[in-house]
């Protein structure tokens, strides 16, 4: 069987950023995704990030992406793509589909990196084609440069939605409304501005009632909500699109965490359940580590620090740091992680992921 | 306190059939269950009420009766539990397992069991997807199948309506004794006075038989079992291997290699819904429930090697369950002389789905009457706990990898 020392499962911001540190250490590292090219969700984001400077703040996504895949390169990091990890077995065994062949990976360590999945949102009309992810749009027109649809109604006022709309617009389609169920836009105010100063209406308290056609989606009905989120009726309106794009947040992909056994806690902030963690990223089984999206829904910068940690403290636990190094790198990332949840937007975040931790230290 | 005539442990198959009988019959019944209806084995098994693969004897004596029980049951259950009677076919894929084959079929037809051998091109005109390689089949029309976790929702809903009580989420923790007759049921919230306690848990009697200082000779046997995507109809009826009935009964007969030890044997069928069950293993691991990717590549490449359109399906499910597995495989029913008012209804091991209705049945003439009614017919001591009194339990659980009590 073939064997390694980290496997890391996912090759997003996080998956890559663990890569790195851990092969850096010195340690044998093999990186699995499904995909046929690295990068998770960086590589769909042509704009500037947003955070701090040392998060690269200014930089486009994907260009982030692309250093630290040469990084990974120039470390020797065994890369598998179009590797789709099913299971995670007795003896820290990875079972994998790549190339439509089952294979199998035994790891002393393993980094679960799988991100986060989209939500959906059921209302009648939802399976018609013309019904999708904000995100899947936004892989569409900024991977694959394929437009899904000429006329948009986008769903949900947070980043994602905010975010996804101007780039359809860039891309060249019309998006007739956002709409957005709570009383308030969900994302950063800059990025709403952006699409309002280009002429899209937002509407708060409002949400779909249904979509229209038969064979794809010829239309939407929308309708305004009262205080306690009810349909007020006689609200109805009628807008002609022909796709809906549904950003209404996104829940850890936790599937492999699961089947391996690791214990659960429920955070709401985080995305609902998620995996309980201590301050090295390491799950309730030893050797099995989380990072990212996966541990809690926040963003690439995150992402890319909770991967380092990980990827420090699974090297650290095979020898490859000692005590005293290992210690100061995860404090300068903890700093960093720290910083990162602060202001308006990172408070709840931080106040979640305390609580994760809370709960490993109440099973221990 | 709380007062029932019967206490029945357990809300799986065979607890839940018990009380539809029981209830049926106005007797004051309570089933205590520590998860929910069908939490346990009955939850995480195969569909199939067969015939064909119970040994000739008081197993197949058994199987035959309880066959019979089903369309009743479908017909009066307020739950369609999706009784089917499509017959099934044992796949024998070489000489040695035809000859073997041919003796278990002469056996079970004495005792009345419809099945006749096929040789290839007969196999294949009714099950086209069999591969060119098998050298023939058996075939039943008697062979039937149910929706298991339905069956024992079902039964649970007809005990309600006859007036049993369920206590879910309740955990049984201890039981009382007085002058060596049970005297009550202590559960995790309060107590239970009862003249009988109906033991019905599984793989967990052995934890419920040491509260009233019995050793039960019962241990788990687990079984893996894969889903697939839904396909268009591929298989007809039921589909089992020779290696299945030798898995079950002599595995020791299979050899030595990983499929061997993991007791790799076919049980194929769809669903309704066009979603392949591919079954199984025999596996002694204790009370560990977690697939193993060895045992679902073993599964799917002998499943390929008799049908091979699998290999072209997805995968998208798997799962285990463990079958309570006695020294002789069969279960063990009836009232336990020792301790007065214990009734034992546990160790169907791979059965438990097609004999549930004959238990239900027997254990409610037990508590009733004494004794099942004589047109039953059937000799009890061969399901007795006293027949495993030369059995030495702590043996058999050690060399069946059970090392401790499922609490
Ligand atoms: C529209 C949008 C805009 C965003 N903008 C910003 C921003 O401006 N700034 C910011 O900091 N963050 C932003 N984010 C968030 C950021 O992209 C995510 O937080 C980050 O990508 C999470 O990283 P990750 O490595 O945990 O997961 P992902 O990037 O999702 O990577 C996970 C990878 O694992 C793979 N994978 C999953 N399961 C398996 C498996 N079983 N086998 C093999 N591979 C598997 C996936 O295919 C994927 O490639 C944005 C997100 C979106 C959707
Ligand atoms: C892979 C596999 C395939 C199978 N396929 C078939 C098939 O095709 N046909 C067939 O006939 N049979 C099949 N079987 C066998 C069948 O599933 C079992 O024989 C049957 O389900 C046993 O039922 P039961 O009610 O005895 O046990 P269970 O369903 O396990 O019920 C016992 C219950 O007792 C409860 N309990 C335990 N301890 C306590 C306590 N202290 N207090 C309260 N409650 C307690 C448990 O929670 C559990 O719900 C298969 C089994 C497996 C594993």
């Amino acid at each position: 069987m073939k064997t390694t020392e980290i496997a890391i499962i996912g090759a997003g911001p996080a998956g890559l950023s663990c890569a790195v540190e851990a092969a850096k250490a010195g340690a044998k590292v093999t990186l699995l995704d499904e995909n046929l090219k690295p990068g998770g969700q960086l590589f769909k984001q042509i704009h500037k990030f947003f955070g701090s400077r040392e998060h690269q703040a200014g930089t486009r996504g994907f260009r982030i992406g692309e250093q630290l895949l040469k990084e990974t390169e120039e470390l020797g990091v065994e890369v598998l793509l179009n590797a789709a990890v099913y299971g995670i077995y007795e003896n820290k065994t990875l079972a994998y589909v790549k190339d439509g062949k089952d294979h199998a990976l035994r790891a002393e360590r393993i980094v679960i990196a799988a991100g986060a999945s989209e939500n959906a949102l059921s209302f009648p009309g939802c399976t018609l084609p013309g019904v999708m992810g904000a995100g899947a749009a936004q892989t569409m027109i900024n991977v694959h440069r394929v437009l899904p649809g000429k006329k948009i109604l986008m769903v949900g006022s947070g980043n994602v939605g905010l975010i996804v709309s101007y780039q359809l617009m860039q891309a060249g389609a019309e998006v007739k409304a956002l709409i957005e169920a709570a009383p308030q836009i969900g994302g950063y105010g800059v990025h709403a501005a952006k699409i309002r100063r280009a002429g899209v209406p937002i509407y708060v308290s409002t949400t779909i009632k249904e979509a229209l056609g038969t064979e794809a989606v010829e239309g939407v009905v929308i309708h305004s909500l009262d205080e306690k989120w009810q349909p007020i009726p006689g609200t109805e309106r009628t807008l002609d699109v022909d796709t809906i794009c549904l950003a209404v947040g996104l829940s850890p992909l936790t599937e492999l965490a699961w089947m391996a056994g690791c214990e659960f806690t429920f955070i709401p902030p985080l995305g609902g359940h998620v995996p309980i963690h201590d301050e090295n990223m390491e799950t309730t089984l030893p050797g099995i580590y989380v990072a990212g999206d996966i541990t809690g829904v926040e963003e690439a910068s995150s992402a890319m620090e909770e991967g380092r940690l990980a990827g420090v403290a699974s090297a650290e636990s095979l020898g490859y740091y000692d005590e005293d190094t290992a210690k100061r790198l995860k404090d300068e990332i903890w700093q960093r992680l720290n910083s990162l949840r602060t202001g308006p937007f990172g408070e709840g975040r931080f106040k979640a992921k305390i609580k994760q931790l809370q709960a490993r230290r109440q099973l221990a | 306190m709380q007062t029932s005539d019967v206490v029945i442990i357990g809300g799986g198959v065979v607890g839940c059939s018990i009380a539809y009988h029981l209830g049926k019959r106005g007797i004051p019944t309570h089933v205590i269950e520590k998860d929910d209806i069908a939490m346990g084995t009955s939850g995480a098994c195969d569909k199939a009420v067969l015939l064909q693969s119970k040994n000739p004897g008081i197993h197949l004596e058994l199987a035959l009766k309880s066959v019979k029980m089903f369309p009743e049951l479908q017909k009066s259950l307020d739950t369609d539990i999706e009784f089917l009677n499509h017959g099934c076919m044992i796949v024998i894929q070489n000489e040695n397992q035809w000859k073997v084959m041919e003796g278990f079929v002469e056996r079970q037809k004495k005792l009345g069991l419809d099945v006749k051998l096929l040789d290839k091109n007969e196999a294949r005109d009714r099950q086209p997807a069999l591969s060119e390689d098998i050298l023939g089949s058996t075939y039943s029309p008697m062979d039937c199948e149910a929706n298991p976790i339905y069956l024992t929702l079902g039964l649970y809903r007809g005990a309600k309506k006859h007036g049993v009580k369920f206590s879910l989420g309740t955990k049984v923790t201890g039981i009382k004794l007085e002058k060596g007759r049970i005297k009550s049921v202590e559960t995790d919230s309060g107590e239970i006075l009862c003249k009988y306690v109906v033991n019905a848990t599984g793989v967990y009697a052995p934890t419920i038989g040491r509260m009233v200082g019995l050793n039960i000779p019962i241990v788990p046997r687990r079984g893996q079992i894969i889903i697939t995507e839904p396909v268009p109809k591929l298989i007809h009826g039921g589909l089992n291997c020779a290696r299945y009935i030798t898995a079950k009964f002599r595995p020791e007969l299979l050899g030595t290699d990983e499929m061997a030890k993991l007791g790799v044997g076919l049980a194929l069928g769809q669903t309704e819904n066009g979603n392949l069950l591919i079954g199984g293993t025999r596996e002694f691991v204790g009370f560990n429930k977690t697939t193993t990717h060895k045992a679902l590549k073993a599964i799917l490449k002998h499943a390929a090697s008799i049908v091979p359109a699998i290999k072209n399906v997805h995968v998208i499910r798997s799962f285990a369950g463990l079958r309570p597995y006695t020294p002789d495989g069969l279960p063990i029913l009836g009232e336990v002389p020792e301790v007065p008012g214990f009734i034992m209804a546990a160790g169907h091991e791979g059965d438990g789905i097609a004999l549930s209705a004959i238990t239900g049945r027997i254990i409610s003439e037990v508590i009733a009457d004494g004794k099942p009614s004589d047109d039953l017919n059937i000799d009890m001591t061969k399901l007795s706990l006293d027949r495993f009194k030369n059995v030495d339990v702590n043996e058999f659980r050690e060399s069946h990898n059970c090392y401790s009590f499922a609490s």
